[in-house]
């Protein structure tokens, strides 16, 4: 993989014009609940925090779905491949931070760095998500938070409480 | 439908029902959205003789055509009703993102109507929408309500509107709140939504909006975005904010200090963007806004998004407060217990004047801030003698201590800060704002000649008018530069419509119409289009202006041309034609 994602909370200004522009992309209408990436505002900490896709190294949602129909491409991107793709939402409740959903079919979707030129790092004017080759304090604060876990509840459940940690250890 | 959700709610508080209905087609092309819609549909509701804290009022919240889209700047939210601060029509707007949450749960906007019995909230997710029972949230701050109903509601994700003590008590200049630090503040909003027993709503929508068609829409806005937002005219709201103003209107000697006597403030620097920037922890955004104008401020744990130039202004420089933790203290107390700082910081001013001047002790002196900041709860909660007394506002006030020659106020509201004297286009502006004085209606602060009435007149009309249709679309007031071709082309590729910028200019004319038609009809005369004897009588001090007043003569010159340009008569009544041309003369 030459470039990946990265999200900067400390620049995140919550305007969310990430989450539209990559609603816009990828379903053609304004659709925030369906963005593949994620704000929350904290707005009386003063932060919001984003949440990305990392293509873990070992997906769980891959290691998760019974029909096999997750996948890595070349590049190490994530995909799902929707003809396979039955519906049981097993991948949902398997990723730890919220990042893959079902639409309105129950067909699972996700991030895609949008076949290596994300929509979202173009509309972010405070460069709080950026896409560049692997550097050493960005892989620090990106290890950080994949070490955001949680288990349980639904996807944006997930996102909420991993905001919240994050706050916390950027603050202190 | 394209660009609208195309359905409003309608809430009755009595009959605790809510429903509805679809929204009104024909109106769009006159007014639509925003302040425009919102006042068309307010004119239907009520006469204009209405009481605003009678459950018989009515308010509409309104969000505009490209709210919920990647249209820049585009997710003000407004409100219009009567204000029982004015007893005008009047509107407020507010930023952050319950807009565009509206939007996506699939409404445009929300109709309240009368009374409920106990302290209510109004619950929207998506297509469930219900009236709980807010008792619980009795007296909390904004702070805590908007925590507590995200985590009653279980949707940490939804954005609410809400209202403090202050509200809850039924001040008359207090605020409704949205995301913590933004509010729908001037003109008694937040008493309002106290008067029917309103705590708050929160919302949560998952839908989406549509345009014809979305690549040639995202061209659009992403090439309005780089070569006309994106440039000088609009940056300094990314770099400063408007903090900066502090230095620039200083430095035209209109900055009001010590209540409205001089024009600079001596210890500035203890109040402007370089002090703003030096307790600076991050940039903040409403939803689709690449400017962050928002500065998140840390001084001492105490934290703040803000203040803005307003709040640095009336709370600062007009109470002689210099000390940076003090103004932020004042106004996260004011955001919390949902007051509005402008209003609350002229009164205090007031106060601290008559004490100066030996006509009333309020234990409130310029330049002192532990009284200064002890105040605000009390007026909230109008828990002191002088607690109570401050909750008049400043008009009421000095009427209350025959102080008339120290208040600056029009129509009861006070005036925000910029000093007429020192241009007079701000005074006339001041004057025939529909809500009182306001510096969102026509602003000719930065007119070349400031003291040239003919052409301040032009500017204050044509400033009114696109401003009414700025509002209108919803459209920040930062972003300075937007003219009435871009948002008719981003509507017209939005909609897949073609829509003129030509329909645009009638439409704010007509909308500033509608508004004085309502005024007028509820008993505002010429005589209420005036400045404040202050201004007129008392020379400024301490400014390049020293000596300036605006002289009532020349004053009824400018209000005189300003009938003429408008067509009103000499009463400040719209004429038969111009009504004919805007198509008001049935309504």
């Amino acid at each position: 993989m030459e470039k990946i994602l990265y999200a900067i909370p400390d620049l995140c200004t919550g305007c969310n014009r990430c989450v539209y522009v990559c609603s816009a992309v990828k379903e053609g209408k304004f659709y925030p609940s369906r963005s593949r990436i994620h704000i929350n505002n904290f707005s009386l900490n003063g932060y919001s925090v984003p949440s990305i896709c990392f293509q873990c190294p070992k997906p769980e949602c891959l290691k998760a779905c019974p029909q096999e129909a997750i996948y890595k491409d070349g590049n190490d991107i994530v995909l799902v491949d929707r003809q396979k793709c039955d519906g049981c939402g097993d991948c949902v409740t398997a990723c730890p931070y919220g990042m893959i959903e079902q639409d309105e079919k129950g067909l699972a979707y996700k991030c895609d760095y949008c076949g290596g030129d994300p929509a979202c790092v173009k509309e972010c004017a405070s460069a709080a998500i950026v896409y560049q080759t692997k550097d050493k304090a960005m892989s620090k604060l990106r290890a950080l938070q994949m070490k955001q876990r949680i288990k349980s509840g639904g996807s944006s459940e997930k996102r909420s409480k991993i905001g919240r940690k994050m706050i916390s250890l950027l603050k202190s | 439908m394209n660009l609208y959700a195309g359905k409003m709610l309608v809430v009755d508080l009595s009959e605790k029902r809510v429903s509805v209905e679809a929204l009104r087609k024909e109106w769009l092309k006159e007014y639509w959205g925003g302040w425009g819609l919102a006042l068309r549909y307010y004119w239907d509701l009520v006469s204009p003789e209405v009481d605003p804290l009678s459950p018989d009022n009515a308010l509409v919240i309104m969000t505009g055509p490209f709210c919920g889209t990647l249209v820049p700047l585009t997710s003000r939210l407004c409100l219009v009703s009567k204000s029982p601060y004015t007893g005008t029509v009047f509107e407020t707007n507010t930023g952050g993102a319950f807009g565009p949450e509206l939007k996506f749960a699939g409404y445009d906007g929300i109709i309240i109507k009368g009374r409920a019995e106990s302290l209510t909230y109004l619950k929207i997710i998506n297509d469930r929408v219900s009236l709980e029972n807010a008792e619980a949230l009795a007296g909390e701050g904004i702070f805590e309500t908007e925590r507590m109903l995200k985590e009653k509601t279980g949707f940490p994700e939804a954005k609410t509107l809400s209202i403090g003590p202050a509200g809850e008590n039924i001040i008359q200049y207090a605020c409704i709140g949205t995301e913590s630090y933004r509010q729908m503040g001037r003109g008694g909003a937040g008493a309002l939504f106290g008067s029917k027993k309103l705590k708050a709503i929160i919302c949560r929508g998952t839908g989406n909006v549509k345009v014809a068609d979305m690549s040639v829409f995202l061209n659009k806005v992403n090439e309005y975005k780089e070569t006309n937002l994106l440039t000088d005219a609009n940056l300094w709201a990314k770099t400063d904010g408007t903090p900066l103003l502090v230095d620039v209107i200083n430095g035209m000697g209109i900055l009001p200090t010590r209540n409205y006597t001089y024009g600079t403030f001596e210890n500035k620097e203890g109040i402007n963007s370089d002090a703003i920037k030096a307790a600076k922890q991050r940039d903040r955004a409403c939803s689709s806004c690449p400017l962050a104008c928002g500065k998140f401020t840390r001084i001492n744990g105490i934290e703040i998004e803000g203040p803005e130039y307003e709040t640095l202004c009336l709370a600062g420089s007009n109470c002689e407060i210099s000390d940076m933790e003090q103004i932020i203290r004042f106004n996260r107390l004011c955001d919390d217990l949902g007051l509005d700082t402008i209003s609350c910081g002229n009164t205090v001013g007031l106060a601290m004047d008559l004490a100066e001047k030996g006509r009333h002790d309020f234990g409130l002196r310029f330049g002192e801030a532990e009284e200064y900041l002890k105040v605000i709860s009390e007026i909230a909660t109008l828990s002191t003698e002088r607690g109570k007394e401050l909750a008049l506002g400043a008009k009421r006030l000095a009427e209350k201590y025959r102080a008339r020659d120290l208040v600056v106020e029009a129509k009861g509201l006070e005036y925000p800060a910029y000093d007429p004297r020192g241009n007079y286009g701000m005074g006339l502006a001041y004057a025939t704002s529909e809500r009182g004085a306001c510096h969102l209606r026509a602003f000719t602060a930065f007119a070349e000649k400031p003291f040239d009435i003919e052409s301040l007149t032009r500017k204050v009309v044509d400033g009114q008018n696109f401003n009414a249709i700025k509002w209108s679309m919803s459209i920040c007031d930062f972003w300075g530069s937007v003219s009435r071709e871009i948002m008719a082309e981003l509507l017209s590729n939005g909609l897949g419509d073609s829509i003129k910028p030509e329909d645009l200019a009638l439409a704010g004319e007509r909308i500033w119409n509608l508004t004085r038609l309502f005024n007028v009809r509820a008993g505002f005369t010429a005589d209420d289009d005036v400045l404040s004897e202050k201004i007129m009588n008392q020379p400024l001090v301490k400014s390049p202006h020293a000596g300036r007043v605006f002289k009532k003569e020349e004053f009824e010159k400018a209000r005189k041309s300003y009938y003429q340009l408008r067509g009103w008569d000499d009463s400040g009544i719209p004429s038969t034609e111009k009504l004919e041309k805007l198509g008001l003369s049935k309504i």
